[in-house]
């Protein structure tokens, strides 16, 4: 049936929409909510408080962990970005699709857990080849060269971050039209000047877009991140531990709730911005649209 | 030779640089798919290598043993993991149900304009990280949590319900509420291979929706919906945390059986476990590429 002919069937089923999105943020909501109860978890008494917040502040292990999180998602937000980027395009112009949907795609469905193991022992592997080759050649500068550390947990993150940037990037690369790059290249541009000056500003929102996912993912990434990391610690590593070591006390359900507050404000400030940034785009349509008219 | 024009500069040079420069770009685009040839595929086709290596005291060493495979067939390894299939598939359909009906009222009834907006709604919790939105999901379902609480201050229970959380039941739950937005992307993908006026036609026609949806809809979008199912399925398996989290114990899963396996230092366990993982990955993806051709998923962003 169609649903404008029921207008109680279609606002039904905004209602079950509109449900499904509370529920599923319904948690992180009311870790939220318990975040600001001086009295902690379970109390009778609601006080609201940001001592829990402060604490966070004052820990020199979680501001520690948190500038190798910021190292790390800035280091893999420079590196994965314009990989997607040159991976769309190679899967744009590619005639056999099926080896880079796989490529691009797959990690999305190898559990955290699995890559996470297979990459550990693949990395430890390659050391001792390493090793061995250097002892062969009677060098020391192959040696830890993927030792588990930053560089390790980087590629894992890269590999974690990688289907998403390039869907991402892909979905506004959809709206580009090709024969703009020939028109640019028939005027004499080479290939560069026809990707910067004519490709780049359309996709660019893709590609900002891809930025802050990639930034938020590695922000949140915890399981290969805490596999392949070696002696540091992140922002996710420090608050599983502490949860659980010393279960949900206060300062996590702040500390949880505080990376929360960043992942929402940079994905609604992106909602936002699109949402501007089409209206304003609609309205210069309309008015370009709009006839004009003789004095 | 290089041909000299009058003012002495070298014009030849230039044509002979320019196939240089177009084939080093070529490389340049082919840079992800090496990186991930060589840091993906190349250490997940290992694990099975790996898998038949012999367990030392802290390592392994090249050998060719099937003892990790019999430790994980001949255990309780092997019933662990077809239990966490079963509660899985569970998942795979709980999310189904209630996320696939979103995708398609998207595509059906919302305005074009608004369902890439409507969309980013369900973006925002799979933006939070999955460790956190799992956590929180504790003081939800525990005995004093949200759940019992708000059901018993409406009277519709009077003893808390505790088989919500450290059970079957919570892990099931925890998947549902970690995976459900995977649904919801990937049966909006797949309905733009199903036109709005697919549904006019049927309403014509008198099709009800049970007909509507399994002789028109579901064939029309299966490569989505197997992709999003695939993806429940497989990470419902995968992620130790899920089971770790919330379930008792009696819930354990491959992941949760690989990560046991590296703390034990045994890692050819790990591998086998990864190898077993990526076969019934690649069986599905298999069976679901020559069914539906799984390169059709991206289809609509082309």
């Amino acid at each position: 049936m169609d649903d404008y002919a029921n207008p109680w069937l279609h606002r039904l089923k905004w209602a079950y929409l509109l449900l499904v999105a509370a529920t599923l943020m319904g948690p992180v909501f009311y870790v939220m909510y318990i975040s600001f109860n001086a009295n902690g978890f379970g109390a009778n008494q609601y006080e609201f408080t940001l001592e829990w917040y402060g604490l966070i502040f004052s820990d020199q292990l979680l501001m520690g962990a948190l500038g190798w999180t910021l190292r790390l998602a800035v280091i893999c937000t420079l590196i994965t970005v314009p990989m997607a980027l040159l991976a769309a395009k190679y899967y744009k112009a590619a005639r056999n699709k099926v080896l880079p949907v796989f490529l691009f795609l797959a990690p999305l469905f190898v559990a955290p857990d699995i890559l996470g193991s297979a990459l550990l022992v693949f990395f430890k592997n390659v050391n001792g080849a390493l090793r061995s080759l250097g002892d062969a050649l009677g060098t020391d500068a192959l040696d830890g060269l993927f030792q588990l550390g930053f560089g390790t947990a980087l590629i894992g993150l890269i590999i974690y971050t990688m289907p998403y940037a390039f869907v991402v990037i892909l979905i506004t690369m959809g709206r580009y039209k090709p024969e703009q790059t020939e028109a640019a290249r028939a005027c004499g541009a080479n290939g560069w000047r026809a990707f910067w000056d004519i490709e780049f500003p359309q996709i660019r929102a893709g590609v900002f877009s891809a930025c802050s996912f990639t930034m938020i993912l590695c922000f949140n990434e915890y399981t290969r991140t805490s596999l392949l990391k070696g002696g540091f610690d992140t922002f996710t590593t420090v608050l599983i531990s502490q949860m659980l070591n010393t279960g949900m006390s206060e300062q996590s359900y702040a500390m949880s709730s505080l990376v929360s507050f960043v992942a929402i404000a940079l994905i609604g400030g992106i909602i936002l911005y699109t949402l501007v940034r089409s209206d304003s785009l609609a309205r210069e349509a309309r008015a370009k649209a709009e006839p004009v008219m003789s004095t | 030779m290089t041909v000299r024009n009058i003012e002495g500069v070298a014009p030849v040079a230039a044509p002979l640089r320019e196939p240089m420069r177009e084939k080093l770009a070529r490389w340049v685009f082919a840079l992800p798919l090496a990186f991930m040839l060589l840091f993906f595929a190349l250490p997940m086709a290992l694990t099975f290598v790996f898998s038949v290596f012999e367990r030392t005291m802290f390592w392994m060493e090249p050998g060719f043993t099937l003892f990790s495979y019999e430790n994980f067939f001949f255990s309780a390894r092997l019933e662990n993991f077809l239990s966490s299939m079963y509660y899985s598939g569970i998942a795979v359909i709980v999310c189904f149900v209630l996320g696939f009906p979103i995708a398609v009222f998207l595509r059906k009834s919302v305005p074009q304009v608004a369902q890439h907006r409507v969309v980013l709604l369900f973006i925002l919790p799979f933006m939070v990280s999955e460790i956190i939105r799992v956590f929180a999901l504790r003081p939800v379902l525990q005995r004093n949590g949200l759940v019992n609480t708000t059901l018993q201050n409406l009277g519709l229970i009077d003893e808390p319900i505790t088989a919500l959380l450290y059970t079957h039941t919570g892990v099931i739950i925890g998947e549902v509420m970690s995976f459900l937005p995977f649904i919801i992307f990937s049966g909006f993908l797949a309905m733009e291979a199903v036109p709005k006026y697919i549904f006019e036609v049927c309403d014509d026609l008198g099709a009800g929706p049970v007909r509507r949806f399994l002789d028109v809809i579901l064939p029309l979008a299966a490569p989505g919906i197997f992709a999003g199912c695939t993806f429940i399925f497989v990470n419902g398996l995968g992620v130790a945390l899920l089971p770790n989290i919330l379930g008792g114990a009696g819930a354990v899963n491959a992941g949760l059986i690989a990560t046991q396996a590296i703390a034990a230092l045994d890692f050819p366990l790990a591998m086998a476990v990864s190898a077993i993982m990526m076969t019934t990955l690649m069986a599905l993806l298999y069976i679901g590429h020559r069914l539906f051709d799984l390169t059709k998923i991206l289809s609509p962003i082309n």
